[in-house]
């Protein structure tokens, strides 16, 4: 307590200012968002203020009961196992190739390292018409095995450079510390990178959350049939720019998908920001 | 059998073994369309019928006849030259002062990330337009202090530097990535500079920085390959049409556009190819600089 | 540490073993509840009833509320036809054509498609969609109610490919509280374009400069606004050989009009116009009250409607040209089947049960505009809401003006940027209109010429 108010006198107060100043940009569409889910359809672009003139409860039901008895919560549900193997994938796959770039010594490393961040640089426009043809021979269309399949054999350069870099900043004399205990490179990955490399772990853990949560391109061009459908198609159901657009009940199940987000970024920046480092330098 | 042999052997056995996810998806699973897309560039292919092969005819008509294609490269550049040093420098410097030991920021950080939860939505269009639009909140304090006002973000001179400010705004997936960076730095270097008398200005220069070059390394390619390849922007003030006069046509949009709206796939993948060279010489030029700079702990 | 990352690894693997099964459970349960089995066996139930199921898919572009009107017509269908199963696709416009795309390119186009005139051309030019003549002669579809204007509005280079599921026309709308409002005069159905000048002066004067007349319609899409006024000159956007059908002097008159009522301030500025450009409906400029005058298909007109709390939405004609012709052409929402389907015959009874039968027509109402088929045009008739069955009317009222219209050819997505990246150029003061003219035949011409 005497910290804070000691904090507070150190002339902390004009950071903190600022940091709520900024915190309020930040925040100000989710608030206006969430107030907008509890406006009838109408009254969304008419009234623009963060109070609502006539406040309703409707756009969660309408929303929630989505299309042809399939509700909303199915669309959670095949989104959080869909995210589920997507984040295991990326970790086991992304790892194994960011240890064997970073620490080990192999022909061809640095030729393998180039190509995989050249395949991060054709947009995939171009590459989605002869992959979705692929999938169709493997009779993979209308199933998640285009979205996850992938995730399990690394095709996500970003995670694995990421690893690389990190692993790279681990000090090359705790190697030698296992190596000296009789350890080969399998007790080196599982015993020393992979416990120091968390917070690079954690950080693929919640891009790959929030990246596969927000996707849409993919999943509308793999996934047509409304059972498997996800939040963000659930989401797009609701707008058609040759139509009606039920705002209200996508601003509702947009805060809704919102929840996950933010409870799995709350969550796990724990385990991002504190005691990570002092914690394993030491074990 | 030359001892030295086997060893070198099991060494390429063990890299390869860690390295074969990866591996097998490159042949299996990404080779295949990366090298389709090669085909195509080389021929009139509108998806609907099977591609015919017209060599260099795309490149040419790209690179000395399509004035919207150097403009959108144009857009792009400017694009990844403005926003991605801003973006990065915006993120590390919210990181550092969430960083520090102040109660409450577990909070913040979280808030900080919001913009960046929202992506390219639409909750973030409205926002935009009600901040840069014709009747926007700029020109409201704009002409409050006697200035005129001016449409933002359907204005030509200035619509991408609206969506150029959206790009810093959303900082969020770097400076995530500097908070994990600067949580392996180790806490008894910075006690030993305190000891030396340094002070949090020098502390920065000489340890934090240094120490997380490979990290801001890392951001800064990743942040300069998606740049390159910004897309959805687009969609927040010209719905992706990359209005007004082509100012927010960023390359893949109009790649996109050529290849899904004009049915000219071919020309879409030449297009492709022309990016993947850009991109591949700036980072190698990255990497080049990197020697001078990026200190690894090795 | 490691303890901690085990568990997370335990959890997040016994997830993807849940979703292994689900997904397997996921594939071989199929579609809704279909398995009404054994009601009424009808009629028509075709000559492939050797007891066999049949799956075909379905796909269209939609908003909520289509998609649980479509739903429900596709599931009267199953219980009609219980050998054919129905497998839906849907999305909205963009998804569904970028969708679309890419299911023909890679060899897996649905059965029955939903079309429009945007794009036929681009998919009929290249073969992918099945000549319906062929499922006529067997029998399966049944035409013999469509006038023939509605078929020849189907038809791409004299091959029948899309059936009409809804006529609709366009036309310029107003919304009576806002002009009595003002203390204007409604516009006549066959108003001119000096009267959409004149009421425009109108709106500004009355609403002290506050509204506009109307939004910049000089530019956007080729059609229906511009073809409109080259087809009342006499010409068309193409001819039936794929080349431009209009004279630089259409263009260039063209142009000059939206450029004076811009410089008289009766349009919003280039800046405006681009910040609503392509906007939903329920932010445009028309629904947030900022010009007077819009246009849109008649069908969309109960859309309009829903969007104010008081007053009507009225239609008129597209403005004419005095002693210029009728610039009326059918346009509407379309079915076609695809020329990679295993199944046009089944594909076809869909269609014909579509926009054939009672059951359908009853809950499609005119969702996509008037029923093509002259009996079902009345039939749904008495079951409209008002706005519904002002569109209606609105739509027969001016169907007798229209004349048959050639499609566009291949590339002219093309020839519309370059149309609109001209206009726009004129209105932020970047070329003149000779200047923009010249640049959009030049770069026109080219696109065609290929």
């Amino acid at each position: 307590m005497q910290s804070i108010l000691a904090s507070w006198k150190n002339s902390k107060w004009p950071t903190h200012l600022l940091i709520i100043a900024g915190a309020f940009i930040m925040i100000y569409p989710l608030f206006w968002m969430i107030s907008a889910s509890f406006k009838p359809n109408t009254e969304i672009f008419r009234n623009t203020s963060l109070i609502p003139e006539t406040f309703t409860l409707e756009n969660y039901r309408y929303g929630w009961k989505g299309l042809s008895g399939v509700t909303f919560g199915h669309f959670f549900l095949n989104t959080f196992m869909l995210v589920a193997a997507c984040i295991v994938g990326n970790i086991l796959s992304c790892s194994m190739a960011a240890y064997a770039f970073a620490r080990l010594e192999f022909a061809l490393r640095r030729v393998w390292f180039a190509l995989m961040l050249v395949t991060m640089m054709l947009p995939f426009h171009v590459t989605i018409i002869p992959q979705y043809i692929m999938f169709n021979q493997l009779d993979m269309i209308n199933t998640y095995w285009p979205l996850i399949l992938p995730k399990y054999f690394a095709a996500e350069g970003f995670f694995v450079f990421l690893m690389v870099q990190f692993i790279r900043s681990i000090p090359r004399e705790l190697d030698e510390a296992v190596k000296i205990d009789g350890g080969g490179p399998f007790m080196l990955y599982g015993y020393l990178i992979m416990p120091l490399a968390l917070p690079a772990i954690i950080t693929t853990t919640i891009f790959t959350f929030i990246w596969t949560w927000n996707d849409f391109f993919a999943q509308m061009l793999y996934i047509s049939e409304l059972k498997l459908y996800t939040v963000s198609l659930g989401l797009r159901m609701f707008l058609d720019a040759m139509g009606q657009n039920q705002w209200g009940a996508m601003f509702a199940m947009s805060t809704l998908s919102l929840i996950p987000l933010f409870v799995i970024f709350v969550f796990f920046q724990r385990y991002l920001i504190e005691g990570i480092a002092t914690g394993s330098l030491k074990g | 059998m030359n001892p030295k042999l086997i060893n070198v052997l099991k060494r390429n056995a063990v890299g390869y073994l860690f390295l074969s996810p990866w591996l097998l998806g490159l042949i299996g699973l990404s080779a295949l369309p990366i090298l389709a897309s090669l085909y195509f560039s080389f021929t009139r292919y509108d998806m609907l019928t099977a591609p015919d092969w017209i060599g260099l005819d795309n490149y040419r008509e790209m690179l000395l006849n399509d004035q919207k294609w150097r403009n959108s490269l144009k857009v792009t550049l400017i694009y990844v030259l403005l926003g991605v040093p801003l973006q990065l420098v915006f993120a590390l410097s919210i990181a550092l002062m969430l960083n520090r030991g102040i109660r409450g920021l577990r909070i913040y950080r979280a808030i900080y990330y919001v913009p960046s939860l929202f992506g390219g939505s639409v909750a973030v269009a409205l926002l935009w337009r009600q901040l840069f639009g014709g009747e926007g909140l700029v020109n409201l304090l704009l002409r409050q202090i006697g200035l005129p006002g001016h449409n933002w973000i359907a204005s030509p001179d200035t619509a991408l530097y609206t969506l150029i400010v959206l790009k810093i705004w959303q900082f969020g997936a770097p400076m995530v990535i500097f908070l994990a960076a600067l949580k392996q730095v180790p806490t008894e270097l910075y006690e030993a500079s305190r000891i030396d008398g340094a002070g949090r200005w020098k502390q920065f220069w000489r340890i934090t920085l240094p120490l997380i070059t490979p990290i801001v390394f890392f951001n800064v390619v990743m942040q300069t390959i998606q740049a390159f390849q910004a897309f959805t922007p687009a969609y927040i003030v010209s719905r992706g049409t990359g209005g007004p006069l082509d100012s927010t046509l960023f390359y893949t949009l109009y790649l996109y556009q050529k290849g899904f709206t004009h049915f000219q796939m071919g020309y879409a993948a030449s297009m492709a190819w022309v990016l993947l060279i850009v991109i591949a010489f700036v980072t190698a030029m990255l990497f080049l600089s990197a020697r001078k700079w990026v200190y690894y702990q090795e | 540490m490691r303890t901690r990352l085990k568990a997370f690894a335990i959890i997040l693997l016994s997830a993807v073993f849940v979703l292994g099964l689900a997904a397997c459970g996921g594939g071989k349960s199929n579609g809704n509840g279909e398995s009404a089995g054994g009601s009424g066996n009808t009629a028509q139930s075709g000559d492939s009833g050797s007891g066999e199921t049949v799956e075909i898919r379905f796909t269209w572009w939609g908003d909520t509320a289509r998609n649980d009107l479509y739903n429900a017509i596709v599931d009267r269908f199953e219980e009609e036809y219980p050998h054919i199963k129905v497998k839906r696709e849907f999305g909205g416009w963009a998804d569904y054509w970028d969708r679309l795309a890419t299911q023909s390119a890679g060899g897996n186009a649905p059965d029955v498609v939903s079309m429009h005139q945007f794009y036929v051309a681009d998919y009929a030019a290249r073969g992918a969609l099945l000549d319906l003549q062929t499922v006529i002669d067997s029998g399966e579809l049944d035409v013999s109610l469509f006038p023939e204007a509605a078929l020849d509005s189907g038809r791409v280079n004299g091959t029948l490919v899309m059936i009409p599921k809804g006529i609709t026309m366009p036309g310029w709308v107003y919304h009576t509280a806002t002009l009595d409002k003002l203390g204007i005069a409604y516009p006549d159905i066959n108003w001119t374009y000096d009267d959409l000048i004149a009421i425009s002066r109108q709106v500004v004067e009355k609403s002290g400069g506050t509204m506009w007349g109307t939004p910049d319609m000089g530019g956007g899409q080729l059609q229906p606004n511009f073809r409109y006024f080259v087809r009342q000159n006499g010409e068309d956007l193409y001819t039936e050989d794929g080349k431009l059908g209009f004279s630089r002097d259409t263009l260039v008159k063209w142009w000059s009009m939206w450029k004076q009522m811009r410089d008289e301030k009766l349009i919003p500025d280039a800046a405006t116009s681009a910040e609503y450009d392509g906007v939903p409906l329920e932010q445009n400029l028309f629904v947030t009250g900022k010009v007077a005058l819009y246009q849109i298909p008649a069908n969309q007109i109960y859309l309009y409607e829903q969007q104010f709390p008081e007053g009507e939405i009225h239609m008129v004609r597209m403005p004419s040209l005095p002693g210029g012709q009728n610039g009326e052409y059918l346009e509407g929402a379309y079915l076609s089947i695809t020329a990679q389907s295993k199944h046009p015959k089944e594909a076809a009874l869909f269609i014909n049960f579509f926009v054939n039968s009672e059951r359908s027509l009853e809950l499609f109402k005119v969702e996509q505009g008037s029923p093509a088929n002259t009996d079902m045009a009345e039939f749904v008739k008495p079951l409209l809401a008002a706005p519904q069955a002002r569109a209606v009317d609105f739509i027969q009222t001016v169907i007798p003006y229209a004349t048959s219209a050639a499609y566009a050819p291949a590339g002219a997505t093309e020839v519309e940027a370059a149309f609109k990246d001209n206009a726009t150029a004129i209105a932020f003061g970047q070329k003149t209109v000779e200047q923009a003219a010249d640049d959009f035949l030049a770069a026109a011409n080219r696109i065609l010429g290929q």
